[in-house]
C-alpha cells in the first residue's frame, strides 16, 4: 500500500517534471528567434557584419534603428514604408468589418436557399492558393487602371481578409437571442436601426477581432504587394524588407531594425485579443 | 489572345521543371502534414492539464503563427546564416561539424529546412485548435473509462480520438491548405533555389507568369492545381467535416 503511494507520487512528479519540461522547450524554440532578431538588432552593425552578435550585449544601440528610419536609403526612408502599410492596414480593418457585420448579419438573421451553402463557402475560398487568384487580380486591376496603386491593395487584401470575418463575425451574431430585435421591432424599430443599436454594440468584440483579423493579414501580406507595386515610393514593409534581404551586400542591422517594426506592432495589438479571436475562431469551426 | 487549345497543358508533361516541382509539392505537403499533425496531437495531450501560466503559454505561443510571413523569412536567413548565423556557431563551438552548414543553399538541405521553418509556424496554432478540443471532454468521462479498466492508449483511442475527431480533420485542412499554398516563405528566402531543389508548384507559377511572363503556361498549371483542390476541398466538405455539436 505504501509502495503504491509511493510510486503514484513519483508518477505524479514525473508527470509534472515533463510537462515543465515540455512547456520550457515550447517557449524556447517558440520565442528564442524573436529575442535573438530583437536582441541581435540593438547591436552595431558593425559587430553584427563581423560576426560578434551576442546573447546578452554589453553595450545597447538604437543606431540601427535611426539608420533605418531617417536616413533617406534608395528610393525613400523607410518610415514611407509604415506610413504606407499603416494606410493600407487601417484601410483594409475597416472595409472588412463593414462588408463582414452586414454579410453575417444576413446569414445569421434571414432564411433562404442555400444560406449553408455560403456560410461553408466562405470557408472554402482559403482552400484556392492565393497564387491561383494572382492572374486574374492583376488583370483585374489592370483594366480597372488601379496597378500600382494603394486602391488595388485595399481591394484585394480586403478580398482576403472578409470571408473569414464574416465566417467570424457570423457565430458572434448567432450567438445574441433573436429576441431582443423581436422586442424592439414590436417598439417600432426598423431592421436597420436595431442592427446598428442592438447588435452591433452586443457584438462589438466580435466586430473589434475581425477587425484587427483583417490589419494583421494585410500588414503581413506580401504576394499581392509583389505584383503590384512597382514604385518605390507606394512599397509597404514587407515589401521593403524582402528586397532589402536580397542585395547583395545584406545591411543585416538596418534589416534587423526593419524586421523588429514589423512584427513588434502586430503583437502589440494582436496578443491583447488572441483569446477572443481563437474563441471566435473554434465557435465558427465548431459550432 | 490567340486559342491555343490543350497546347500548354501538354508540354507542361515534357517539362523538366514541373515534374521536380509536382515532386517537391508532393514531399512538401505529405511531410509537412506528418509533422504538423503528429507534433501539435502529442503537445495538445501533453499540455492539456491545469497548470499555473497555462492560460498565458496559450497566448505566447500564438506569436508564430501571426508573425508575419517577411519576419519569419528573416528570422531563418539570420539565424542560418554560414557565417554570421547563431545556428553554425553553436554547432561549430560544440563540434558537431567542423564546416559551416549552408542550410539554404545545398541541393539536399534547403527544402527539409524550410520544410522545418514553415511547420514552426503551423505547430503552435495546431496545438490550441487540438487543445480547445480536448478540453471539451469532461473530467468524468476519463475516471469513468478508468474505472472500466482502459489503460492510456485505450483511453486514447477509444474516448479521445473520437472526441476530438472532427478538430483532428480541421486541422488537417488548415494544414494541408497552409502547406500546399506556402509561396512568400520559400519565395524570399531561396526563391526556388538552389537549382530548382525548393521549387515548389506556387513558386513555379509564380515564376512562369511573372519572370518568364509566360502567362499561358502559369494558367495551364493554375488550373491542375485549382481542380486539385476543388476535389480535395470537396471530398473535405462533403465527407470528412462535421459541425461537431460539443
Amino acid at each position: 500500500m505504501k509502495m503504491k503511494m509511493i510510486r503514484e507520487s513519483f508518477g505524479i512528479k514525473m508527470g509534472s517534471l515533463i510537462l515543465c519540461l515540455a512547456v520550457s522547450v515550447l517557449l524556447f524554440v517558440n520565442l528564442f528567434p524573436f529575442y535573438w532578431v530583437f536582441i541581435s538588432s540593438l547591436q552595431p552593425n558593425l559587430e553584427i557584419l563581423t560576426g560578434r552578435t551576442r546573447l546578452i550585449p554589453s553595450n545597447i544601440t538604437l543606431t540601427n534603428y535611426a539608420n533605418l528610419l531617417f536616413e533617406t536609403a534608395g528610393v525613400t526612408a523607410f518610415r514611407h514604408y509604415i506610413l504606407n502599410s499603416l494606410k493600407v492596414s487601417i484601410a483594409v480593418a475597416l472595409l472588412s468589418t463593414l462588408i463582414a457585420s452586414v454579410g453575417a448579419y444576413g446569414l445569421s438573421r434571414y432564411q433562404f436557399y442555400g444560406k449553408e451553402f455560403i456560410g461553408r463557402m466562405l470557408l472554402f475560398v482559403y482552400v484556392f492558393p492565393t497564387i491561383l487568384i494572382i492572374m486574374p487580380a492583376y488583370d483585374l486591376m489592370a483594366k480597372l487602371r488601379l496597378v500600382d496603386t494603394h486602391l488595388a491593395l485595399i481591394l484585394i487584401h480586403t478580398t482576403l481578409a472578409a470571408p473569414f470575418c464574416t465566417w467570424l463575425l457570423r457565430s458572434f451574431f448567432d450567438s445574441i437571442p433573436g429576441e431582443l430585435e423581436e422586442a424592439a421591432a414590436i417598439d417600432g424599430c426598423s431592421k436597420f436601426k436595431s442592427f446598428l443599436h442592438i447588435l452591433v454594440p452586443l457584438a462589438a468584440p466580435g466586430m473589434l477581432t475581425a477587425g484587427i483579423y483583417a490589419m494583421v493579414t494585410s500588414w503581413g501580406e506580401y504576394i499581392f504587394v509583389l505584383v503590384m507595386i512597382n514604385s518605390g515610393t507606394k512599397k509597404t514593409v514587407p515589401l521593403a524588407l524582402a528586397a532589402y534581404m536580397s542585395h547583395v551586400d545584406i545591411q543585416w542591422g538596418r534589416l534587423l531594425a526593419g524586421s523588429a517594426l514589423n512584427v513588434i506592432p502586430i503583437l502589440v495589438i494582436f496578443l491583447p485579443l488572441a483569446k477572443i479571436f481563437l474563441k471566435g475562431f473554434l465557435e465558427g469551426a465548431l459550432k | 489572345m490567340e486559342y491555343s487549345g490543350l497546347k500548354n497543358f501538354s508540354s507542361l508533361f515534357k517539362d523538366e521543371v514541373f515534374r521536380t516541382s509536382v515532386k517537391n509539392s508532393l514531399i512538401w505537403t505529405v511531410g509537412s502534414l506528418a509533422l504538423q499533425l503528429i507534433i501539435p496531437l502529442g503537445l495538445a495531450l501533453l499540455l492539456n492539464k491545469e497548470f499555473k501560466g497555462g492560460a498565458l503559454i496559450k497566448t505566447v505561443i500564438l506569436i508564430p503563427w501571426i508573425t508575419p510571413v517577411v519576419g519569419v523569412s528573416m528570422m531563418t536567413r539570420w539565424i542560418l546564416e554560414p557565417q554570421l548565423g547563431l545556428a553554425n556557431k553553436i554547432l561549430l563551438t560544440s563540434g558537431f561539424v567542423q564546416q559551416p552548414i549552408n542550410f539554404l543553399g545545398s541541393l539536399s538541405r534547403a527544402l527539409p529546412t524550410l520544410l522545418v521553418i514553415s511547420s514552426w509556424q503551423f505547430i503552435p496554432f495546431g496545438t490550441l485548435l487540438l487543445l480547445a478540443a480536448l478540453q471539451t471532454i469532461p473530467v468524468h468521462v476519463y475516471d469513468a473509462i478508468k474505472v472500466d479498466g482502459a489503460n492510456s492508449w485505450q483511453t486514447f483511442r477509444y474516448l479521445i480520438l473520437p472526441m476530438i475527431g472532427s478538430m483532428l480533420g480541421f486541422v488537417f485542412f488548415l494544414a494541408f491548405v497552409w502547406n500546399f499554398n506556402t509561396f512568400s516563405l520559400i519565395w524570399i528566402t531561396t526563391k526556388g533555389g538552389p537549382v530548382n531543389s525548393t521549387m515548389t508548384l506556387p513558386v513555379l507559377i509564380y515564376r512562369r507568369a511573372f519572370k518568364a511572363f509566360n502567362m499561358g503556361e502559369a494558367a495551364a498549371i493554375a488550373t491542375m492545381i485549382g481542380l486539385f483542390l476543388v476535389i480535395v476541398g470537396f471530398v473535405f466538405f462533403k465527407y470528412l467535416w462535421r459541425r461537431a455539436d460539443y
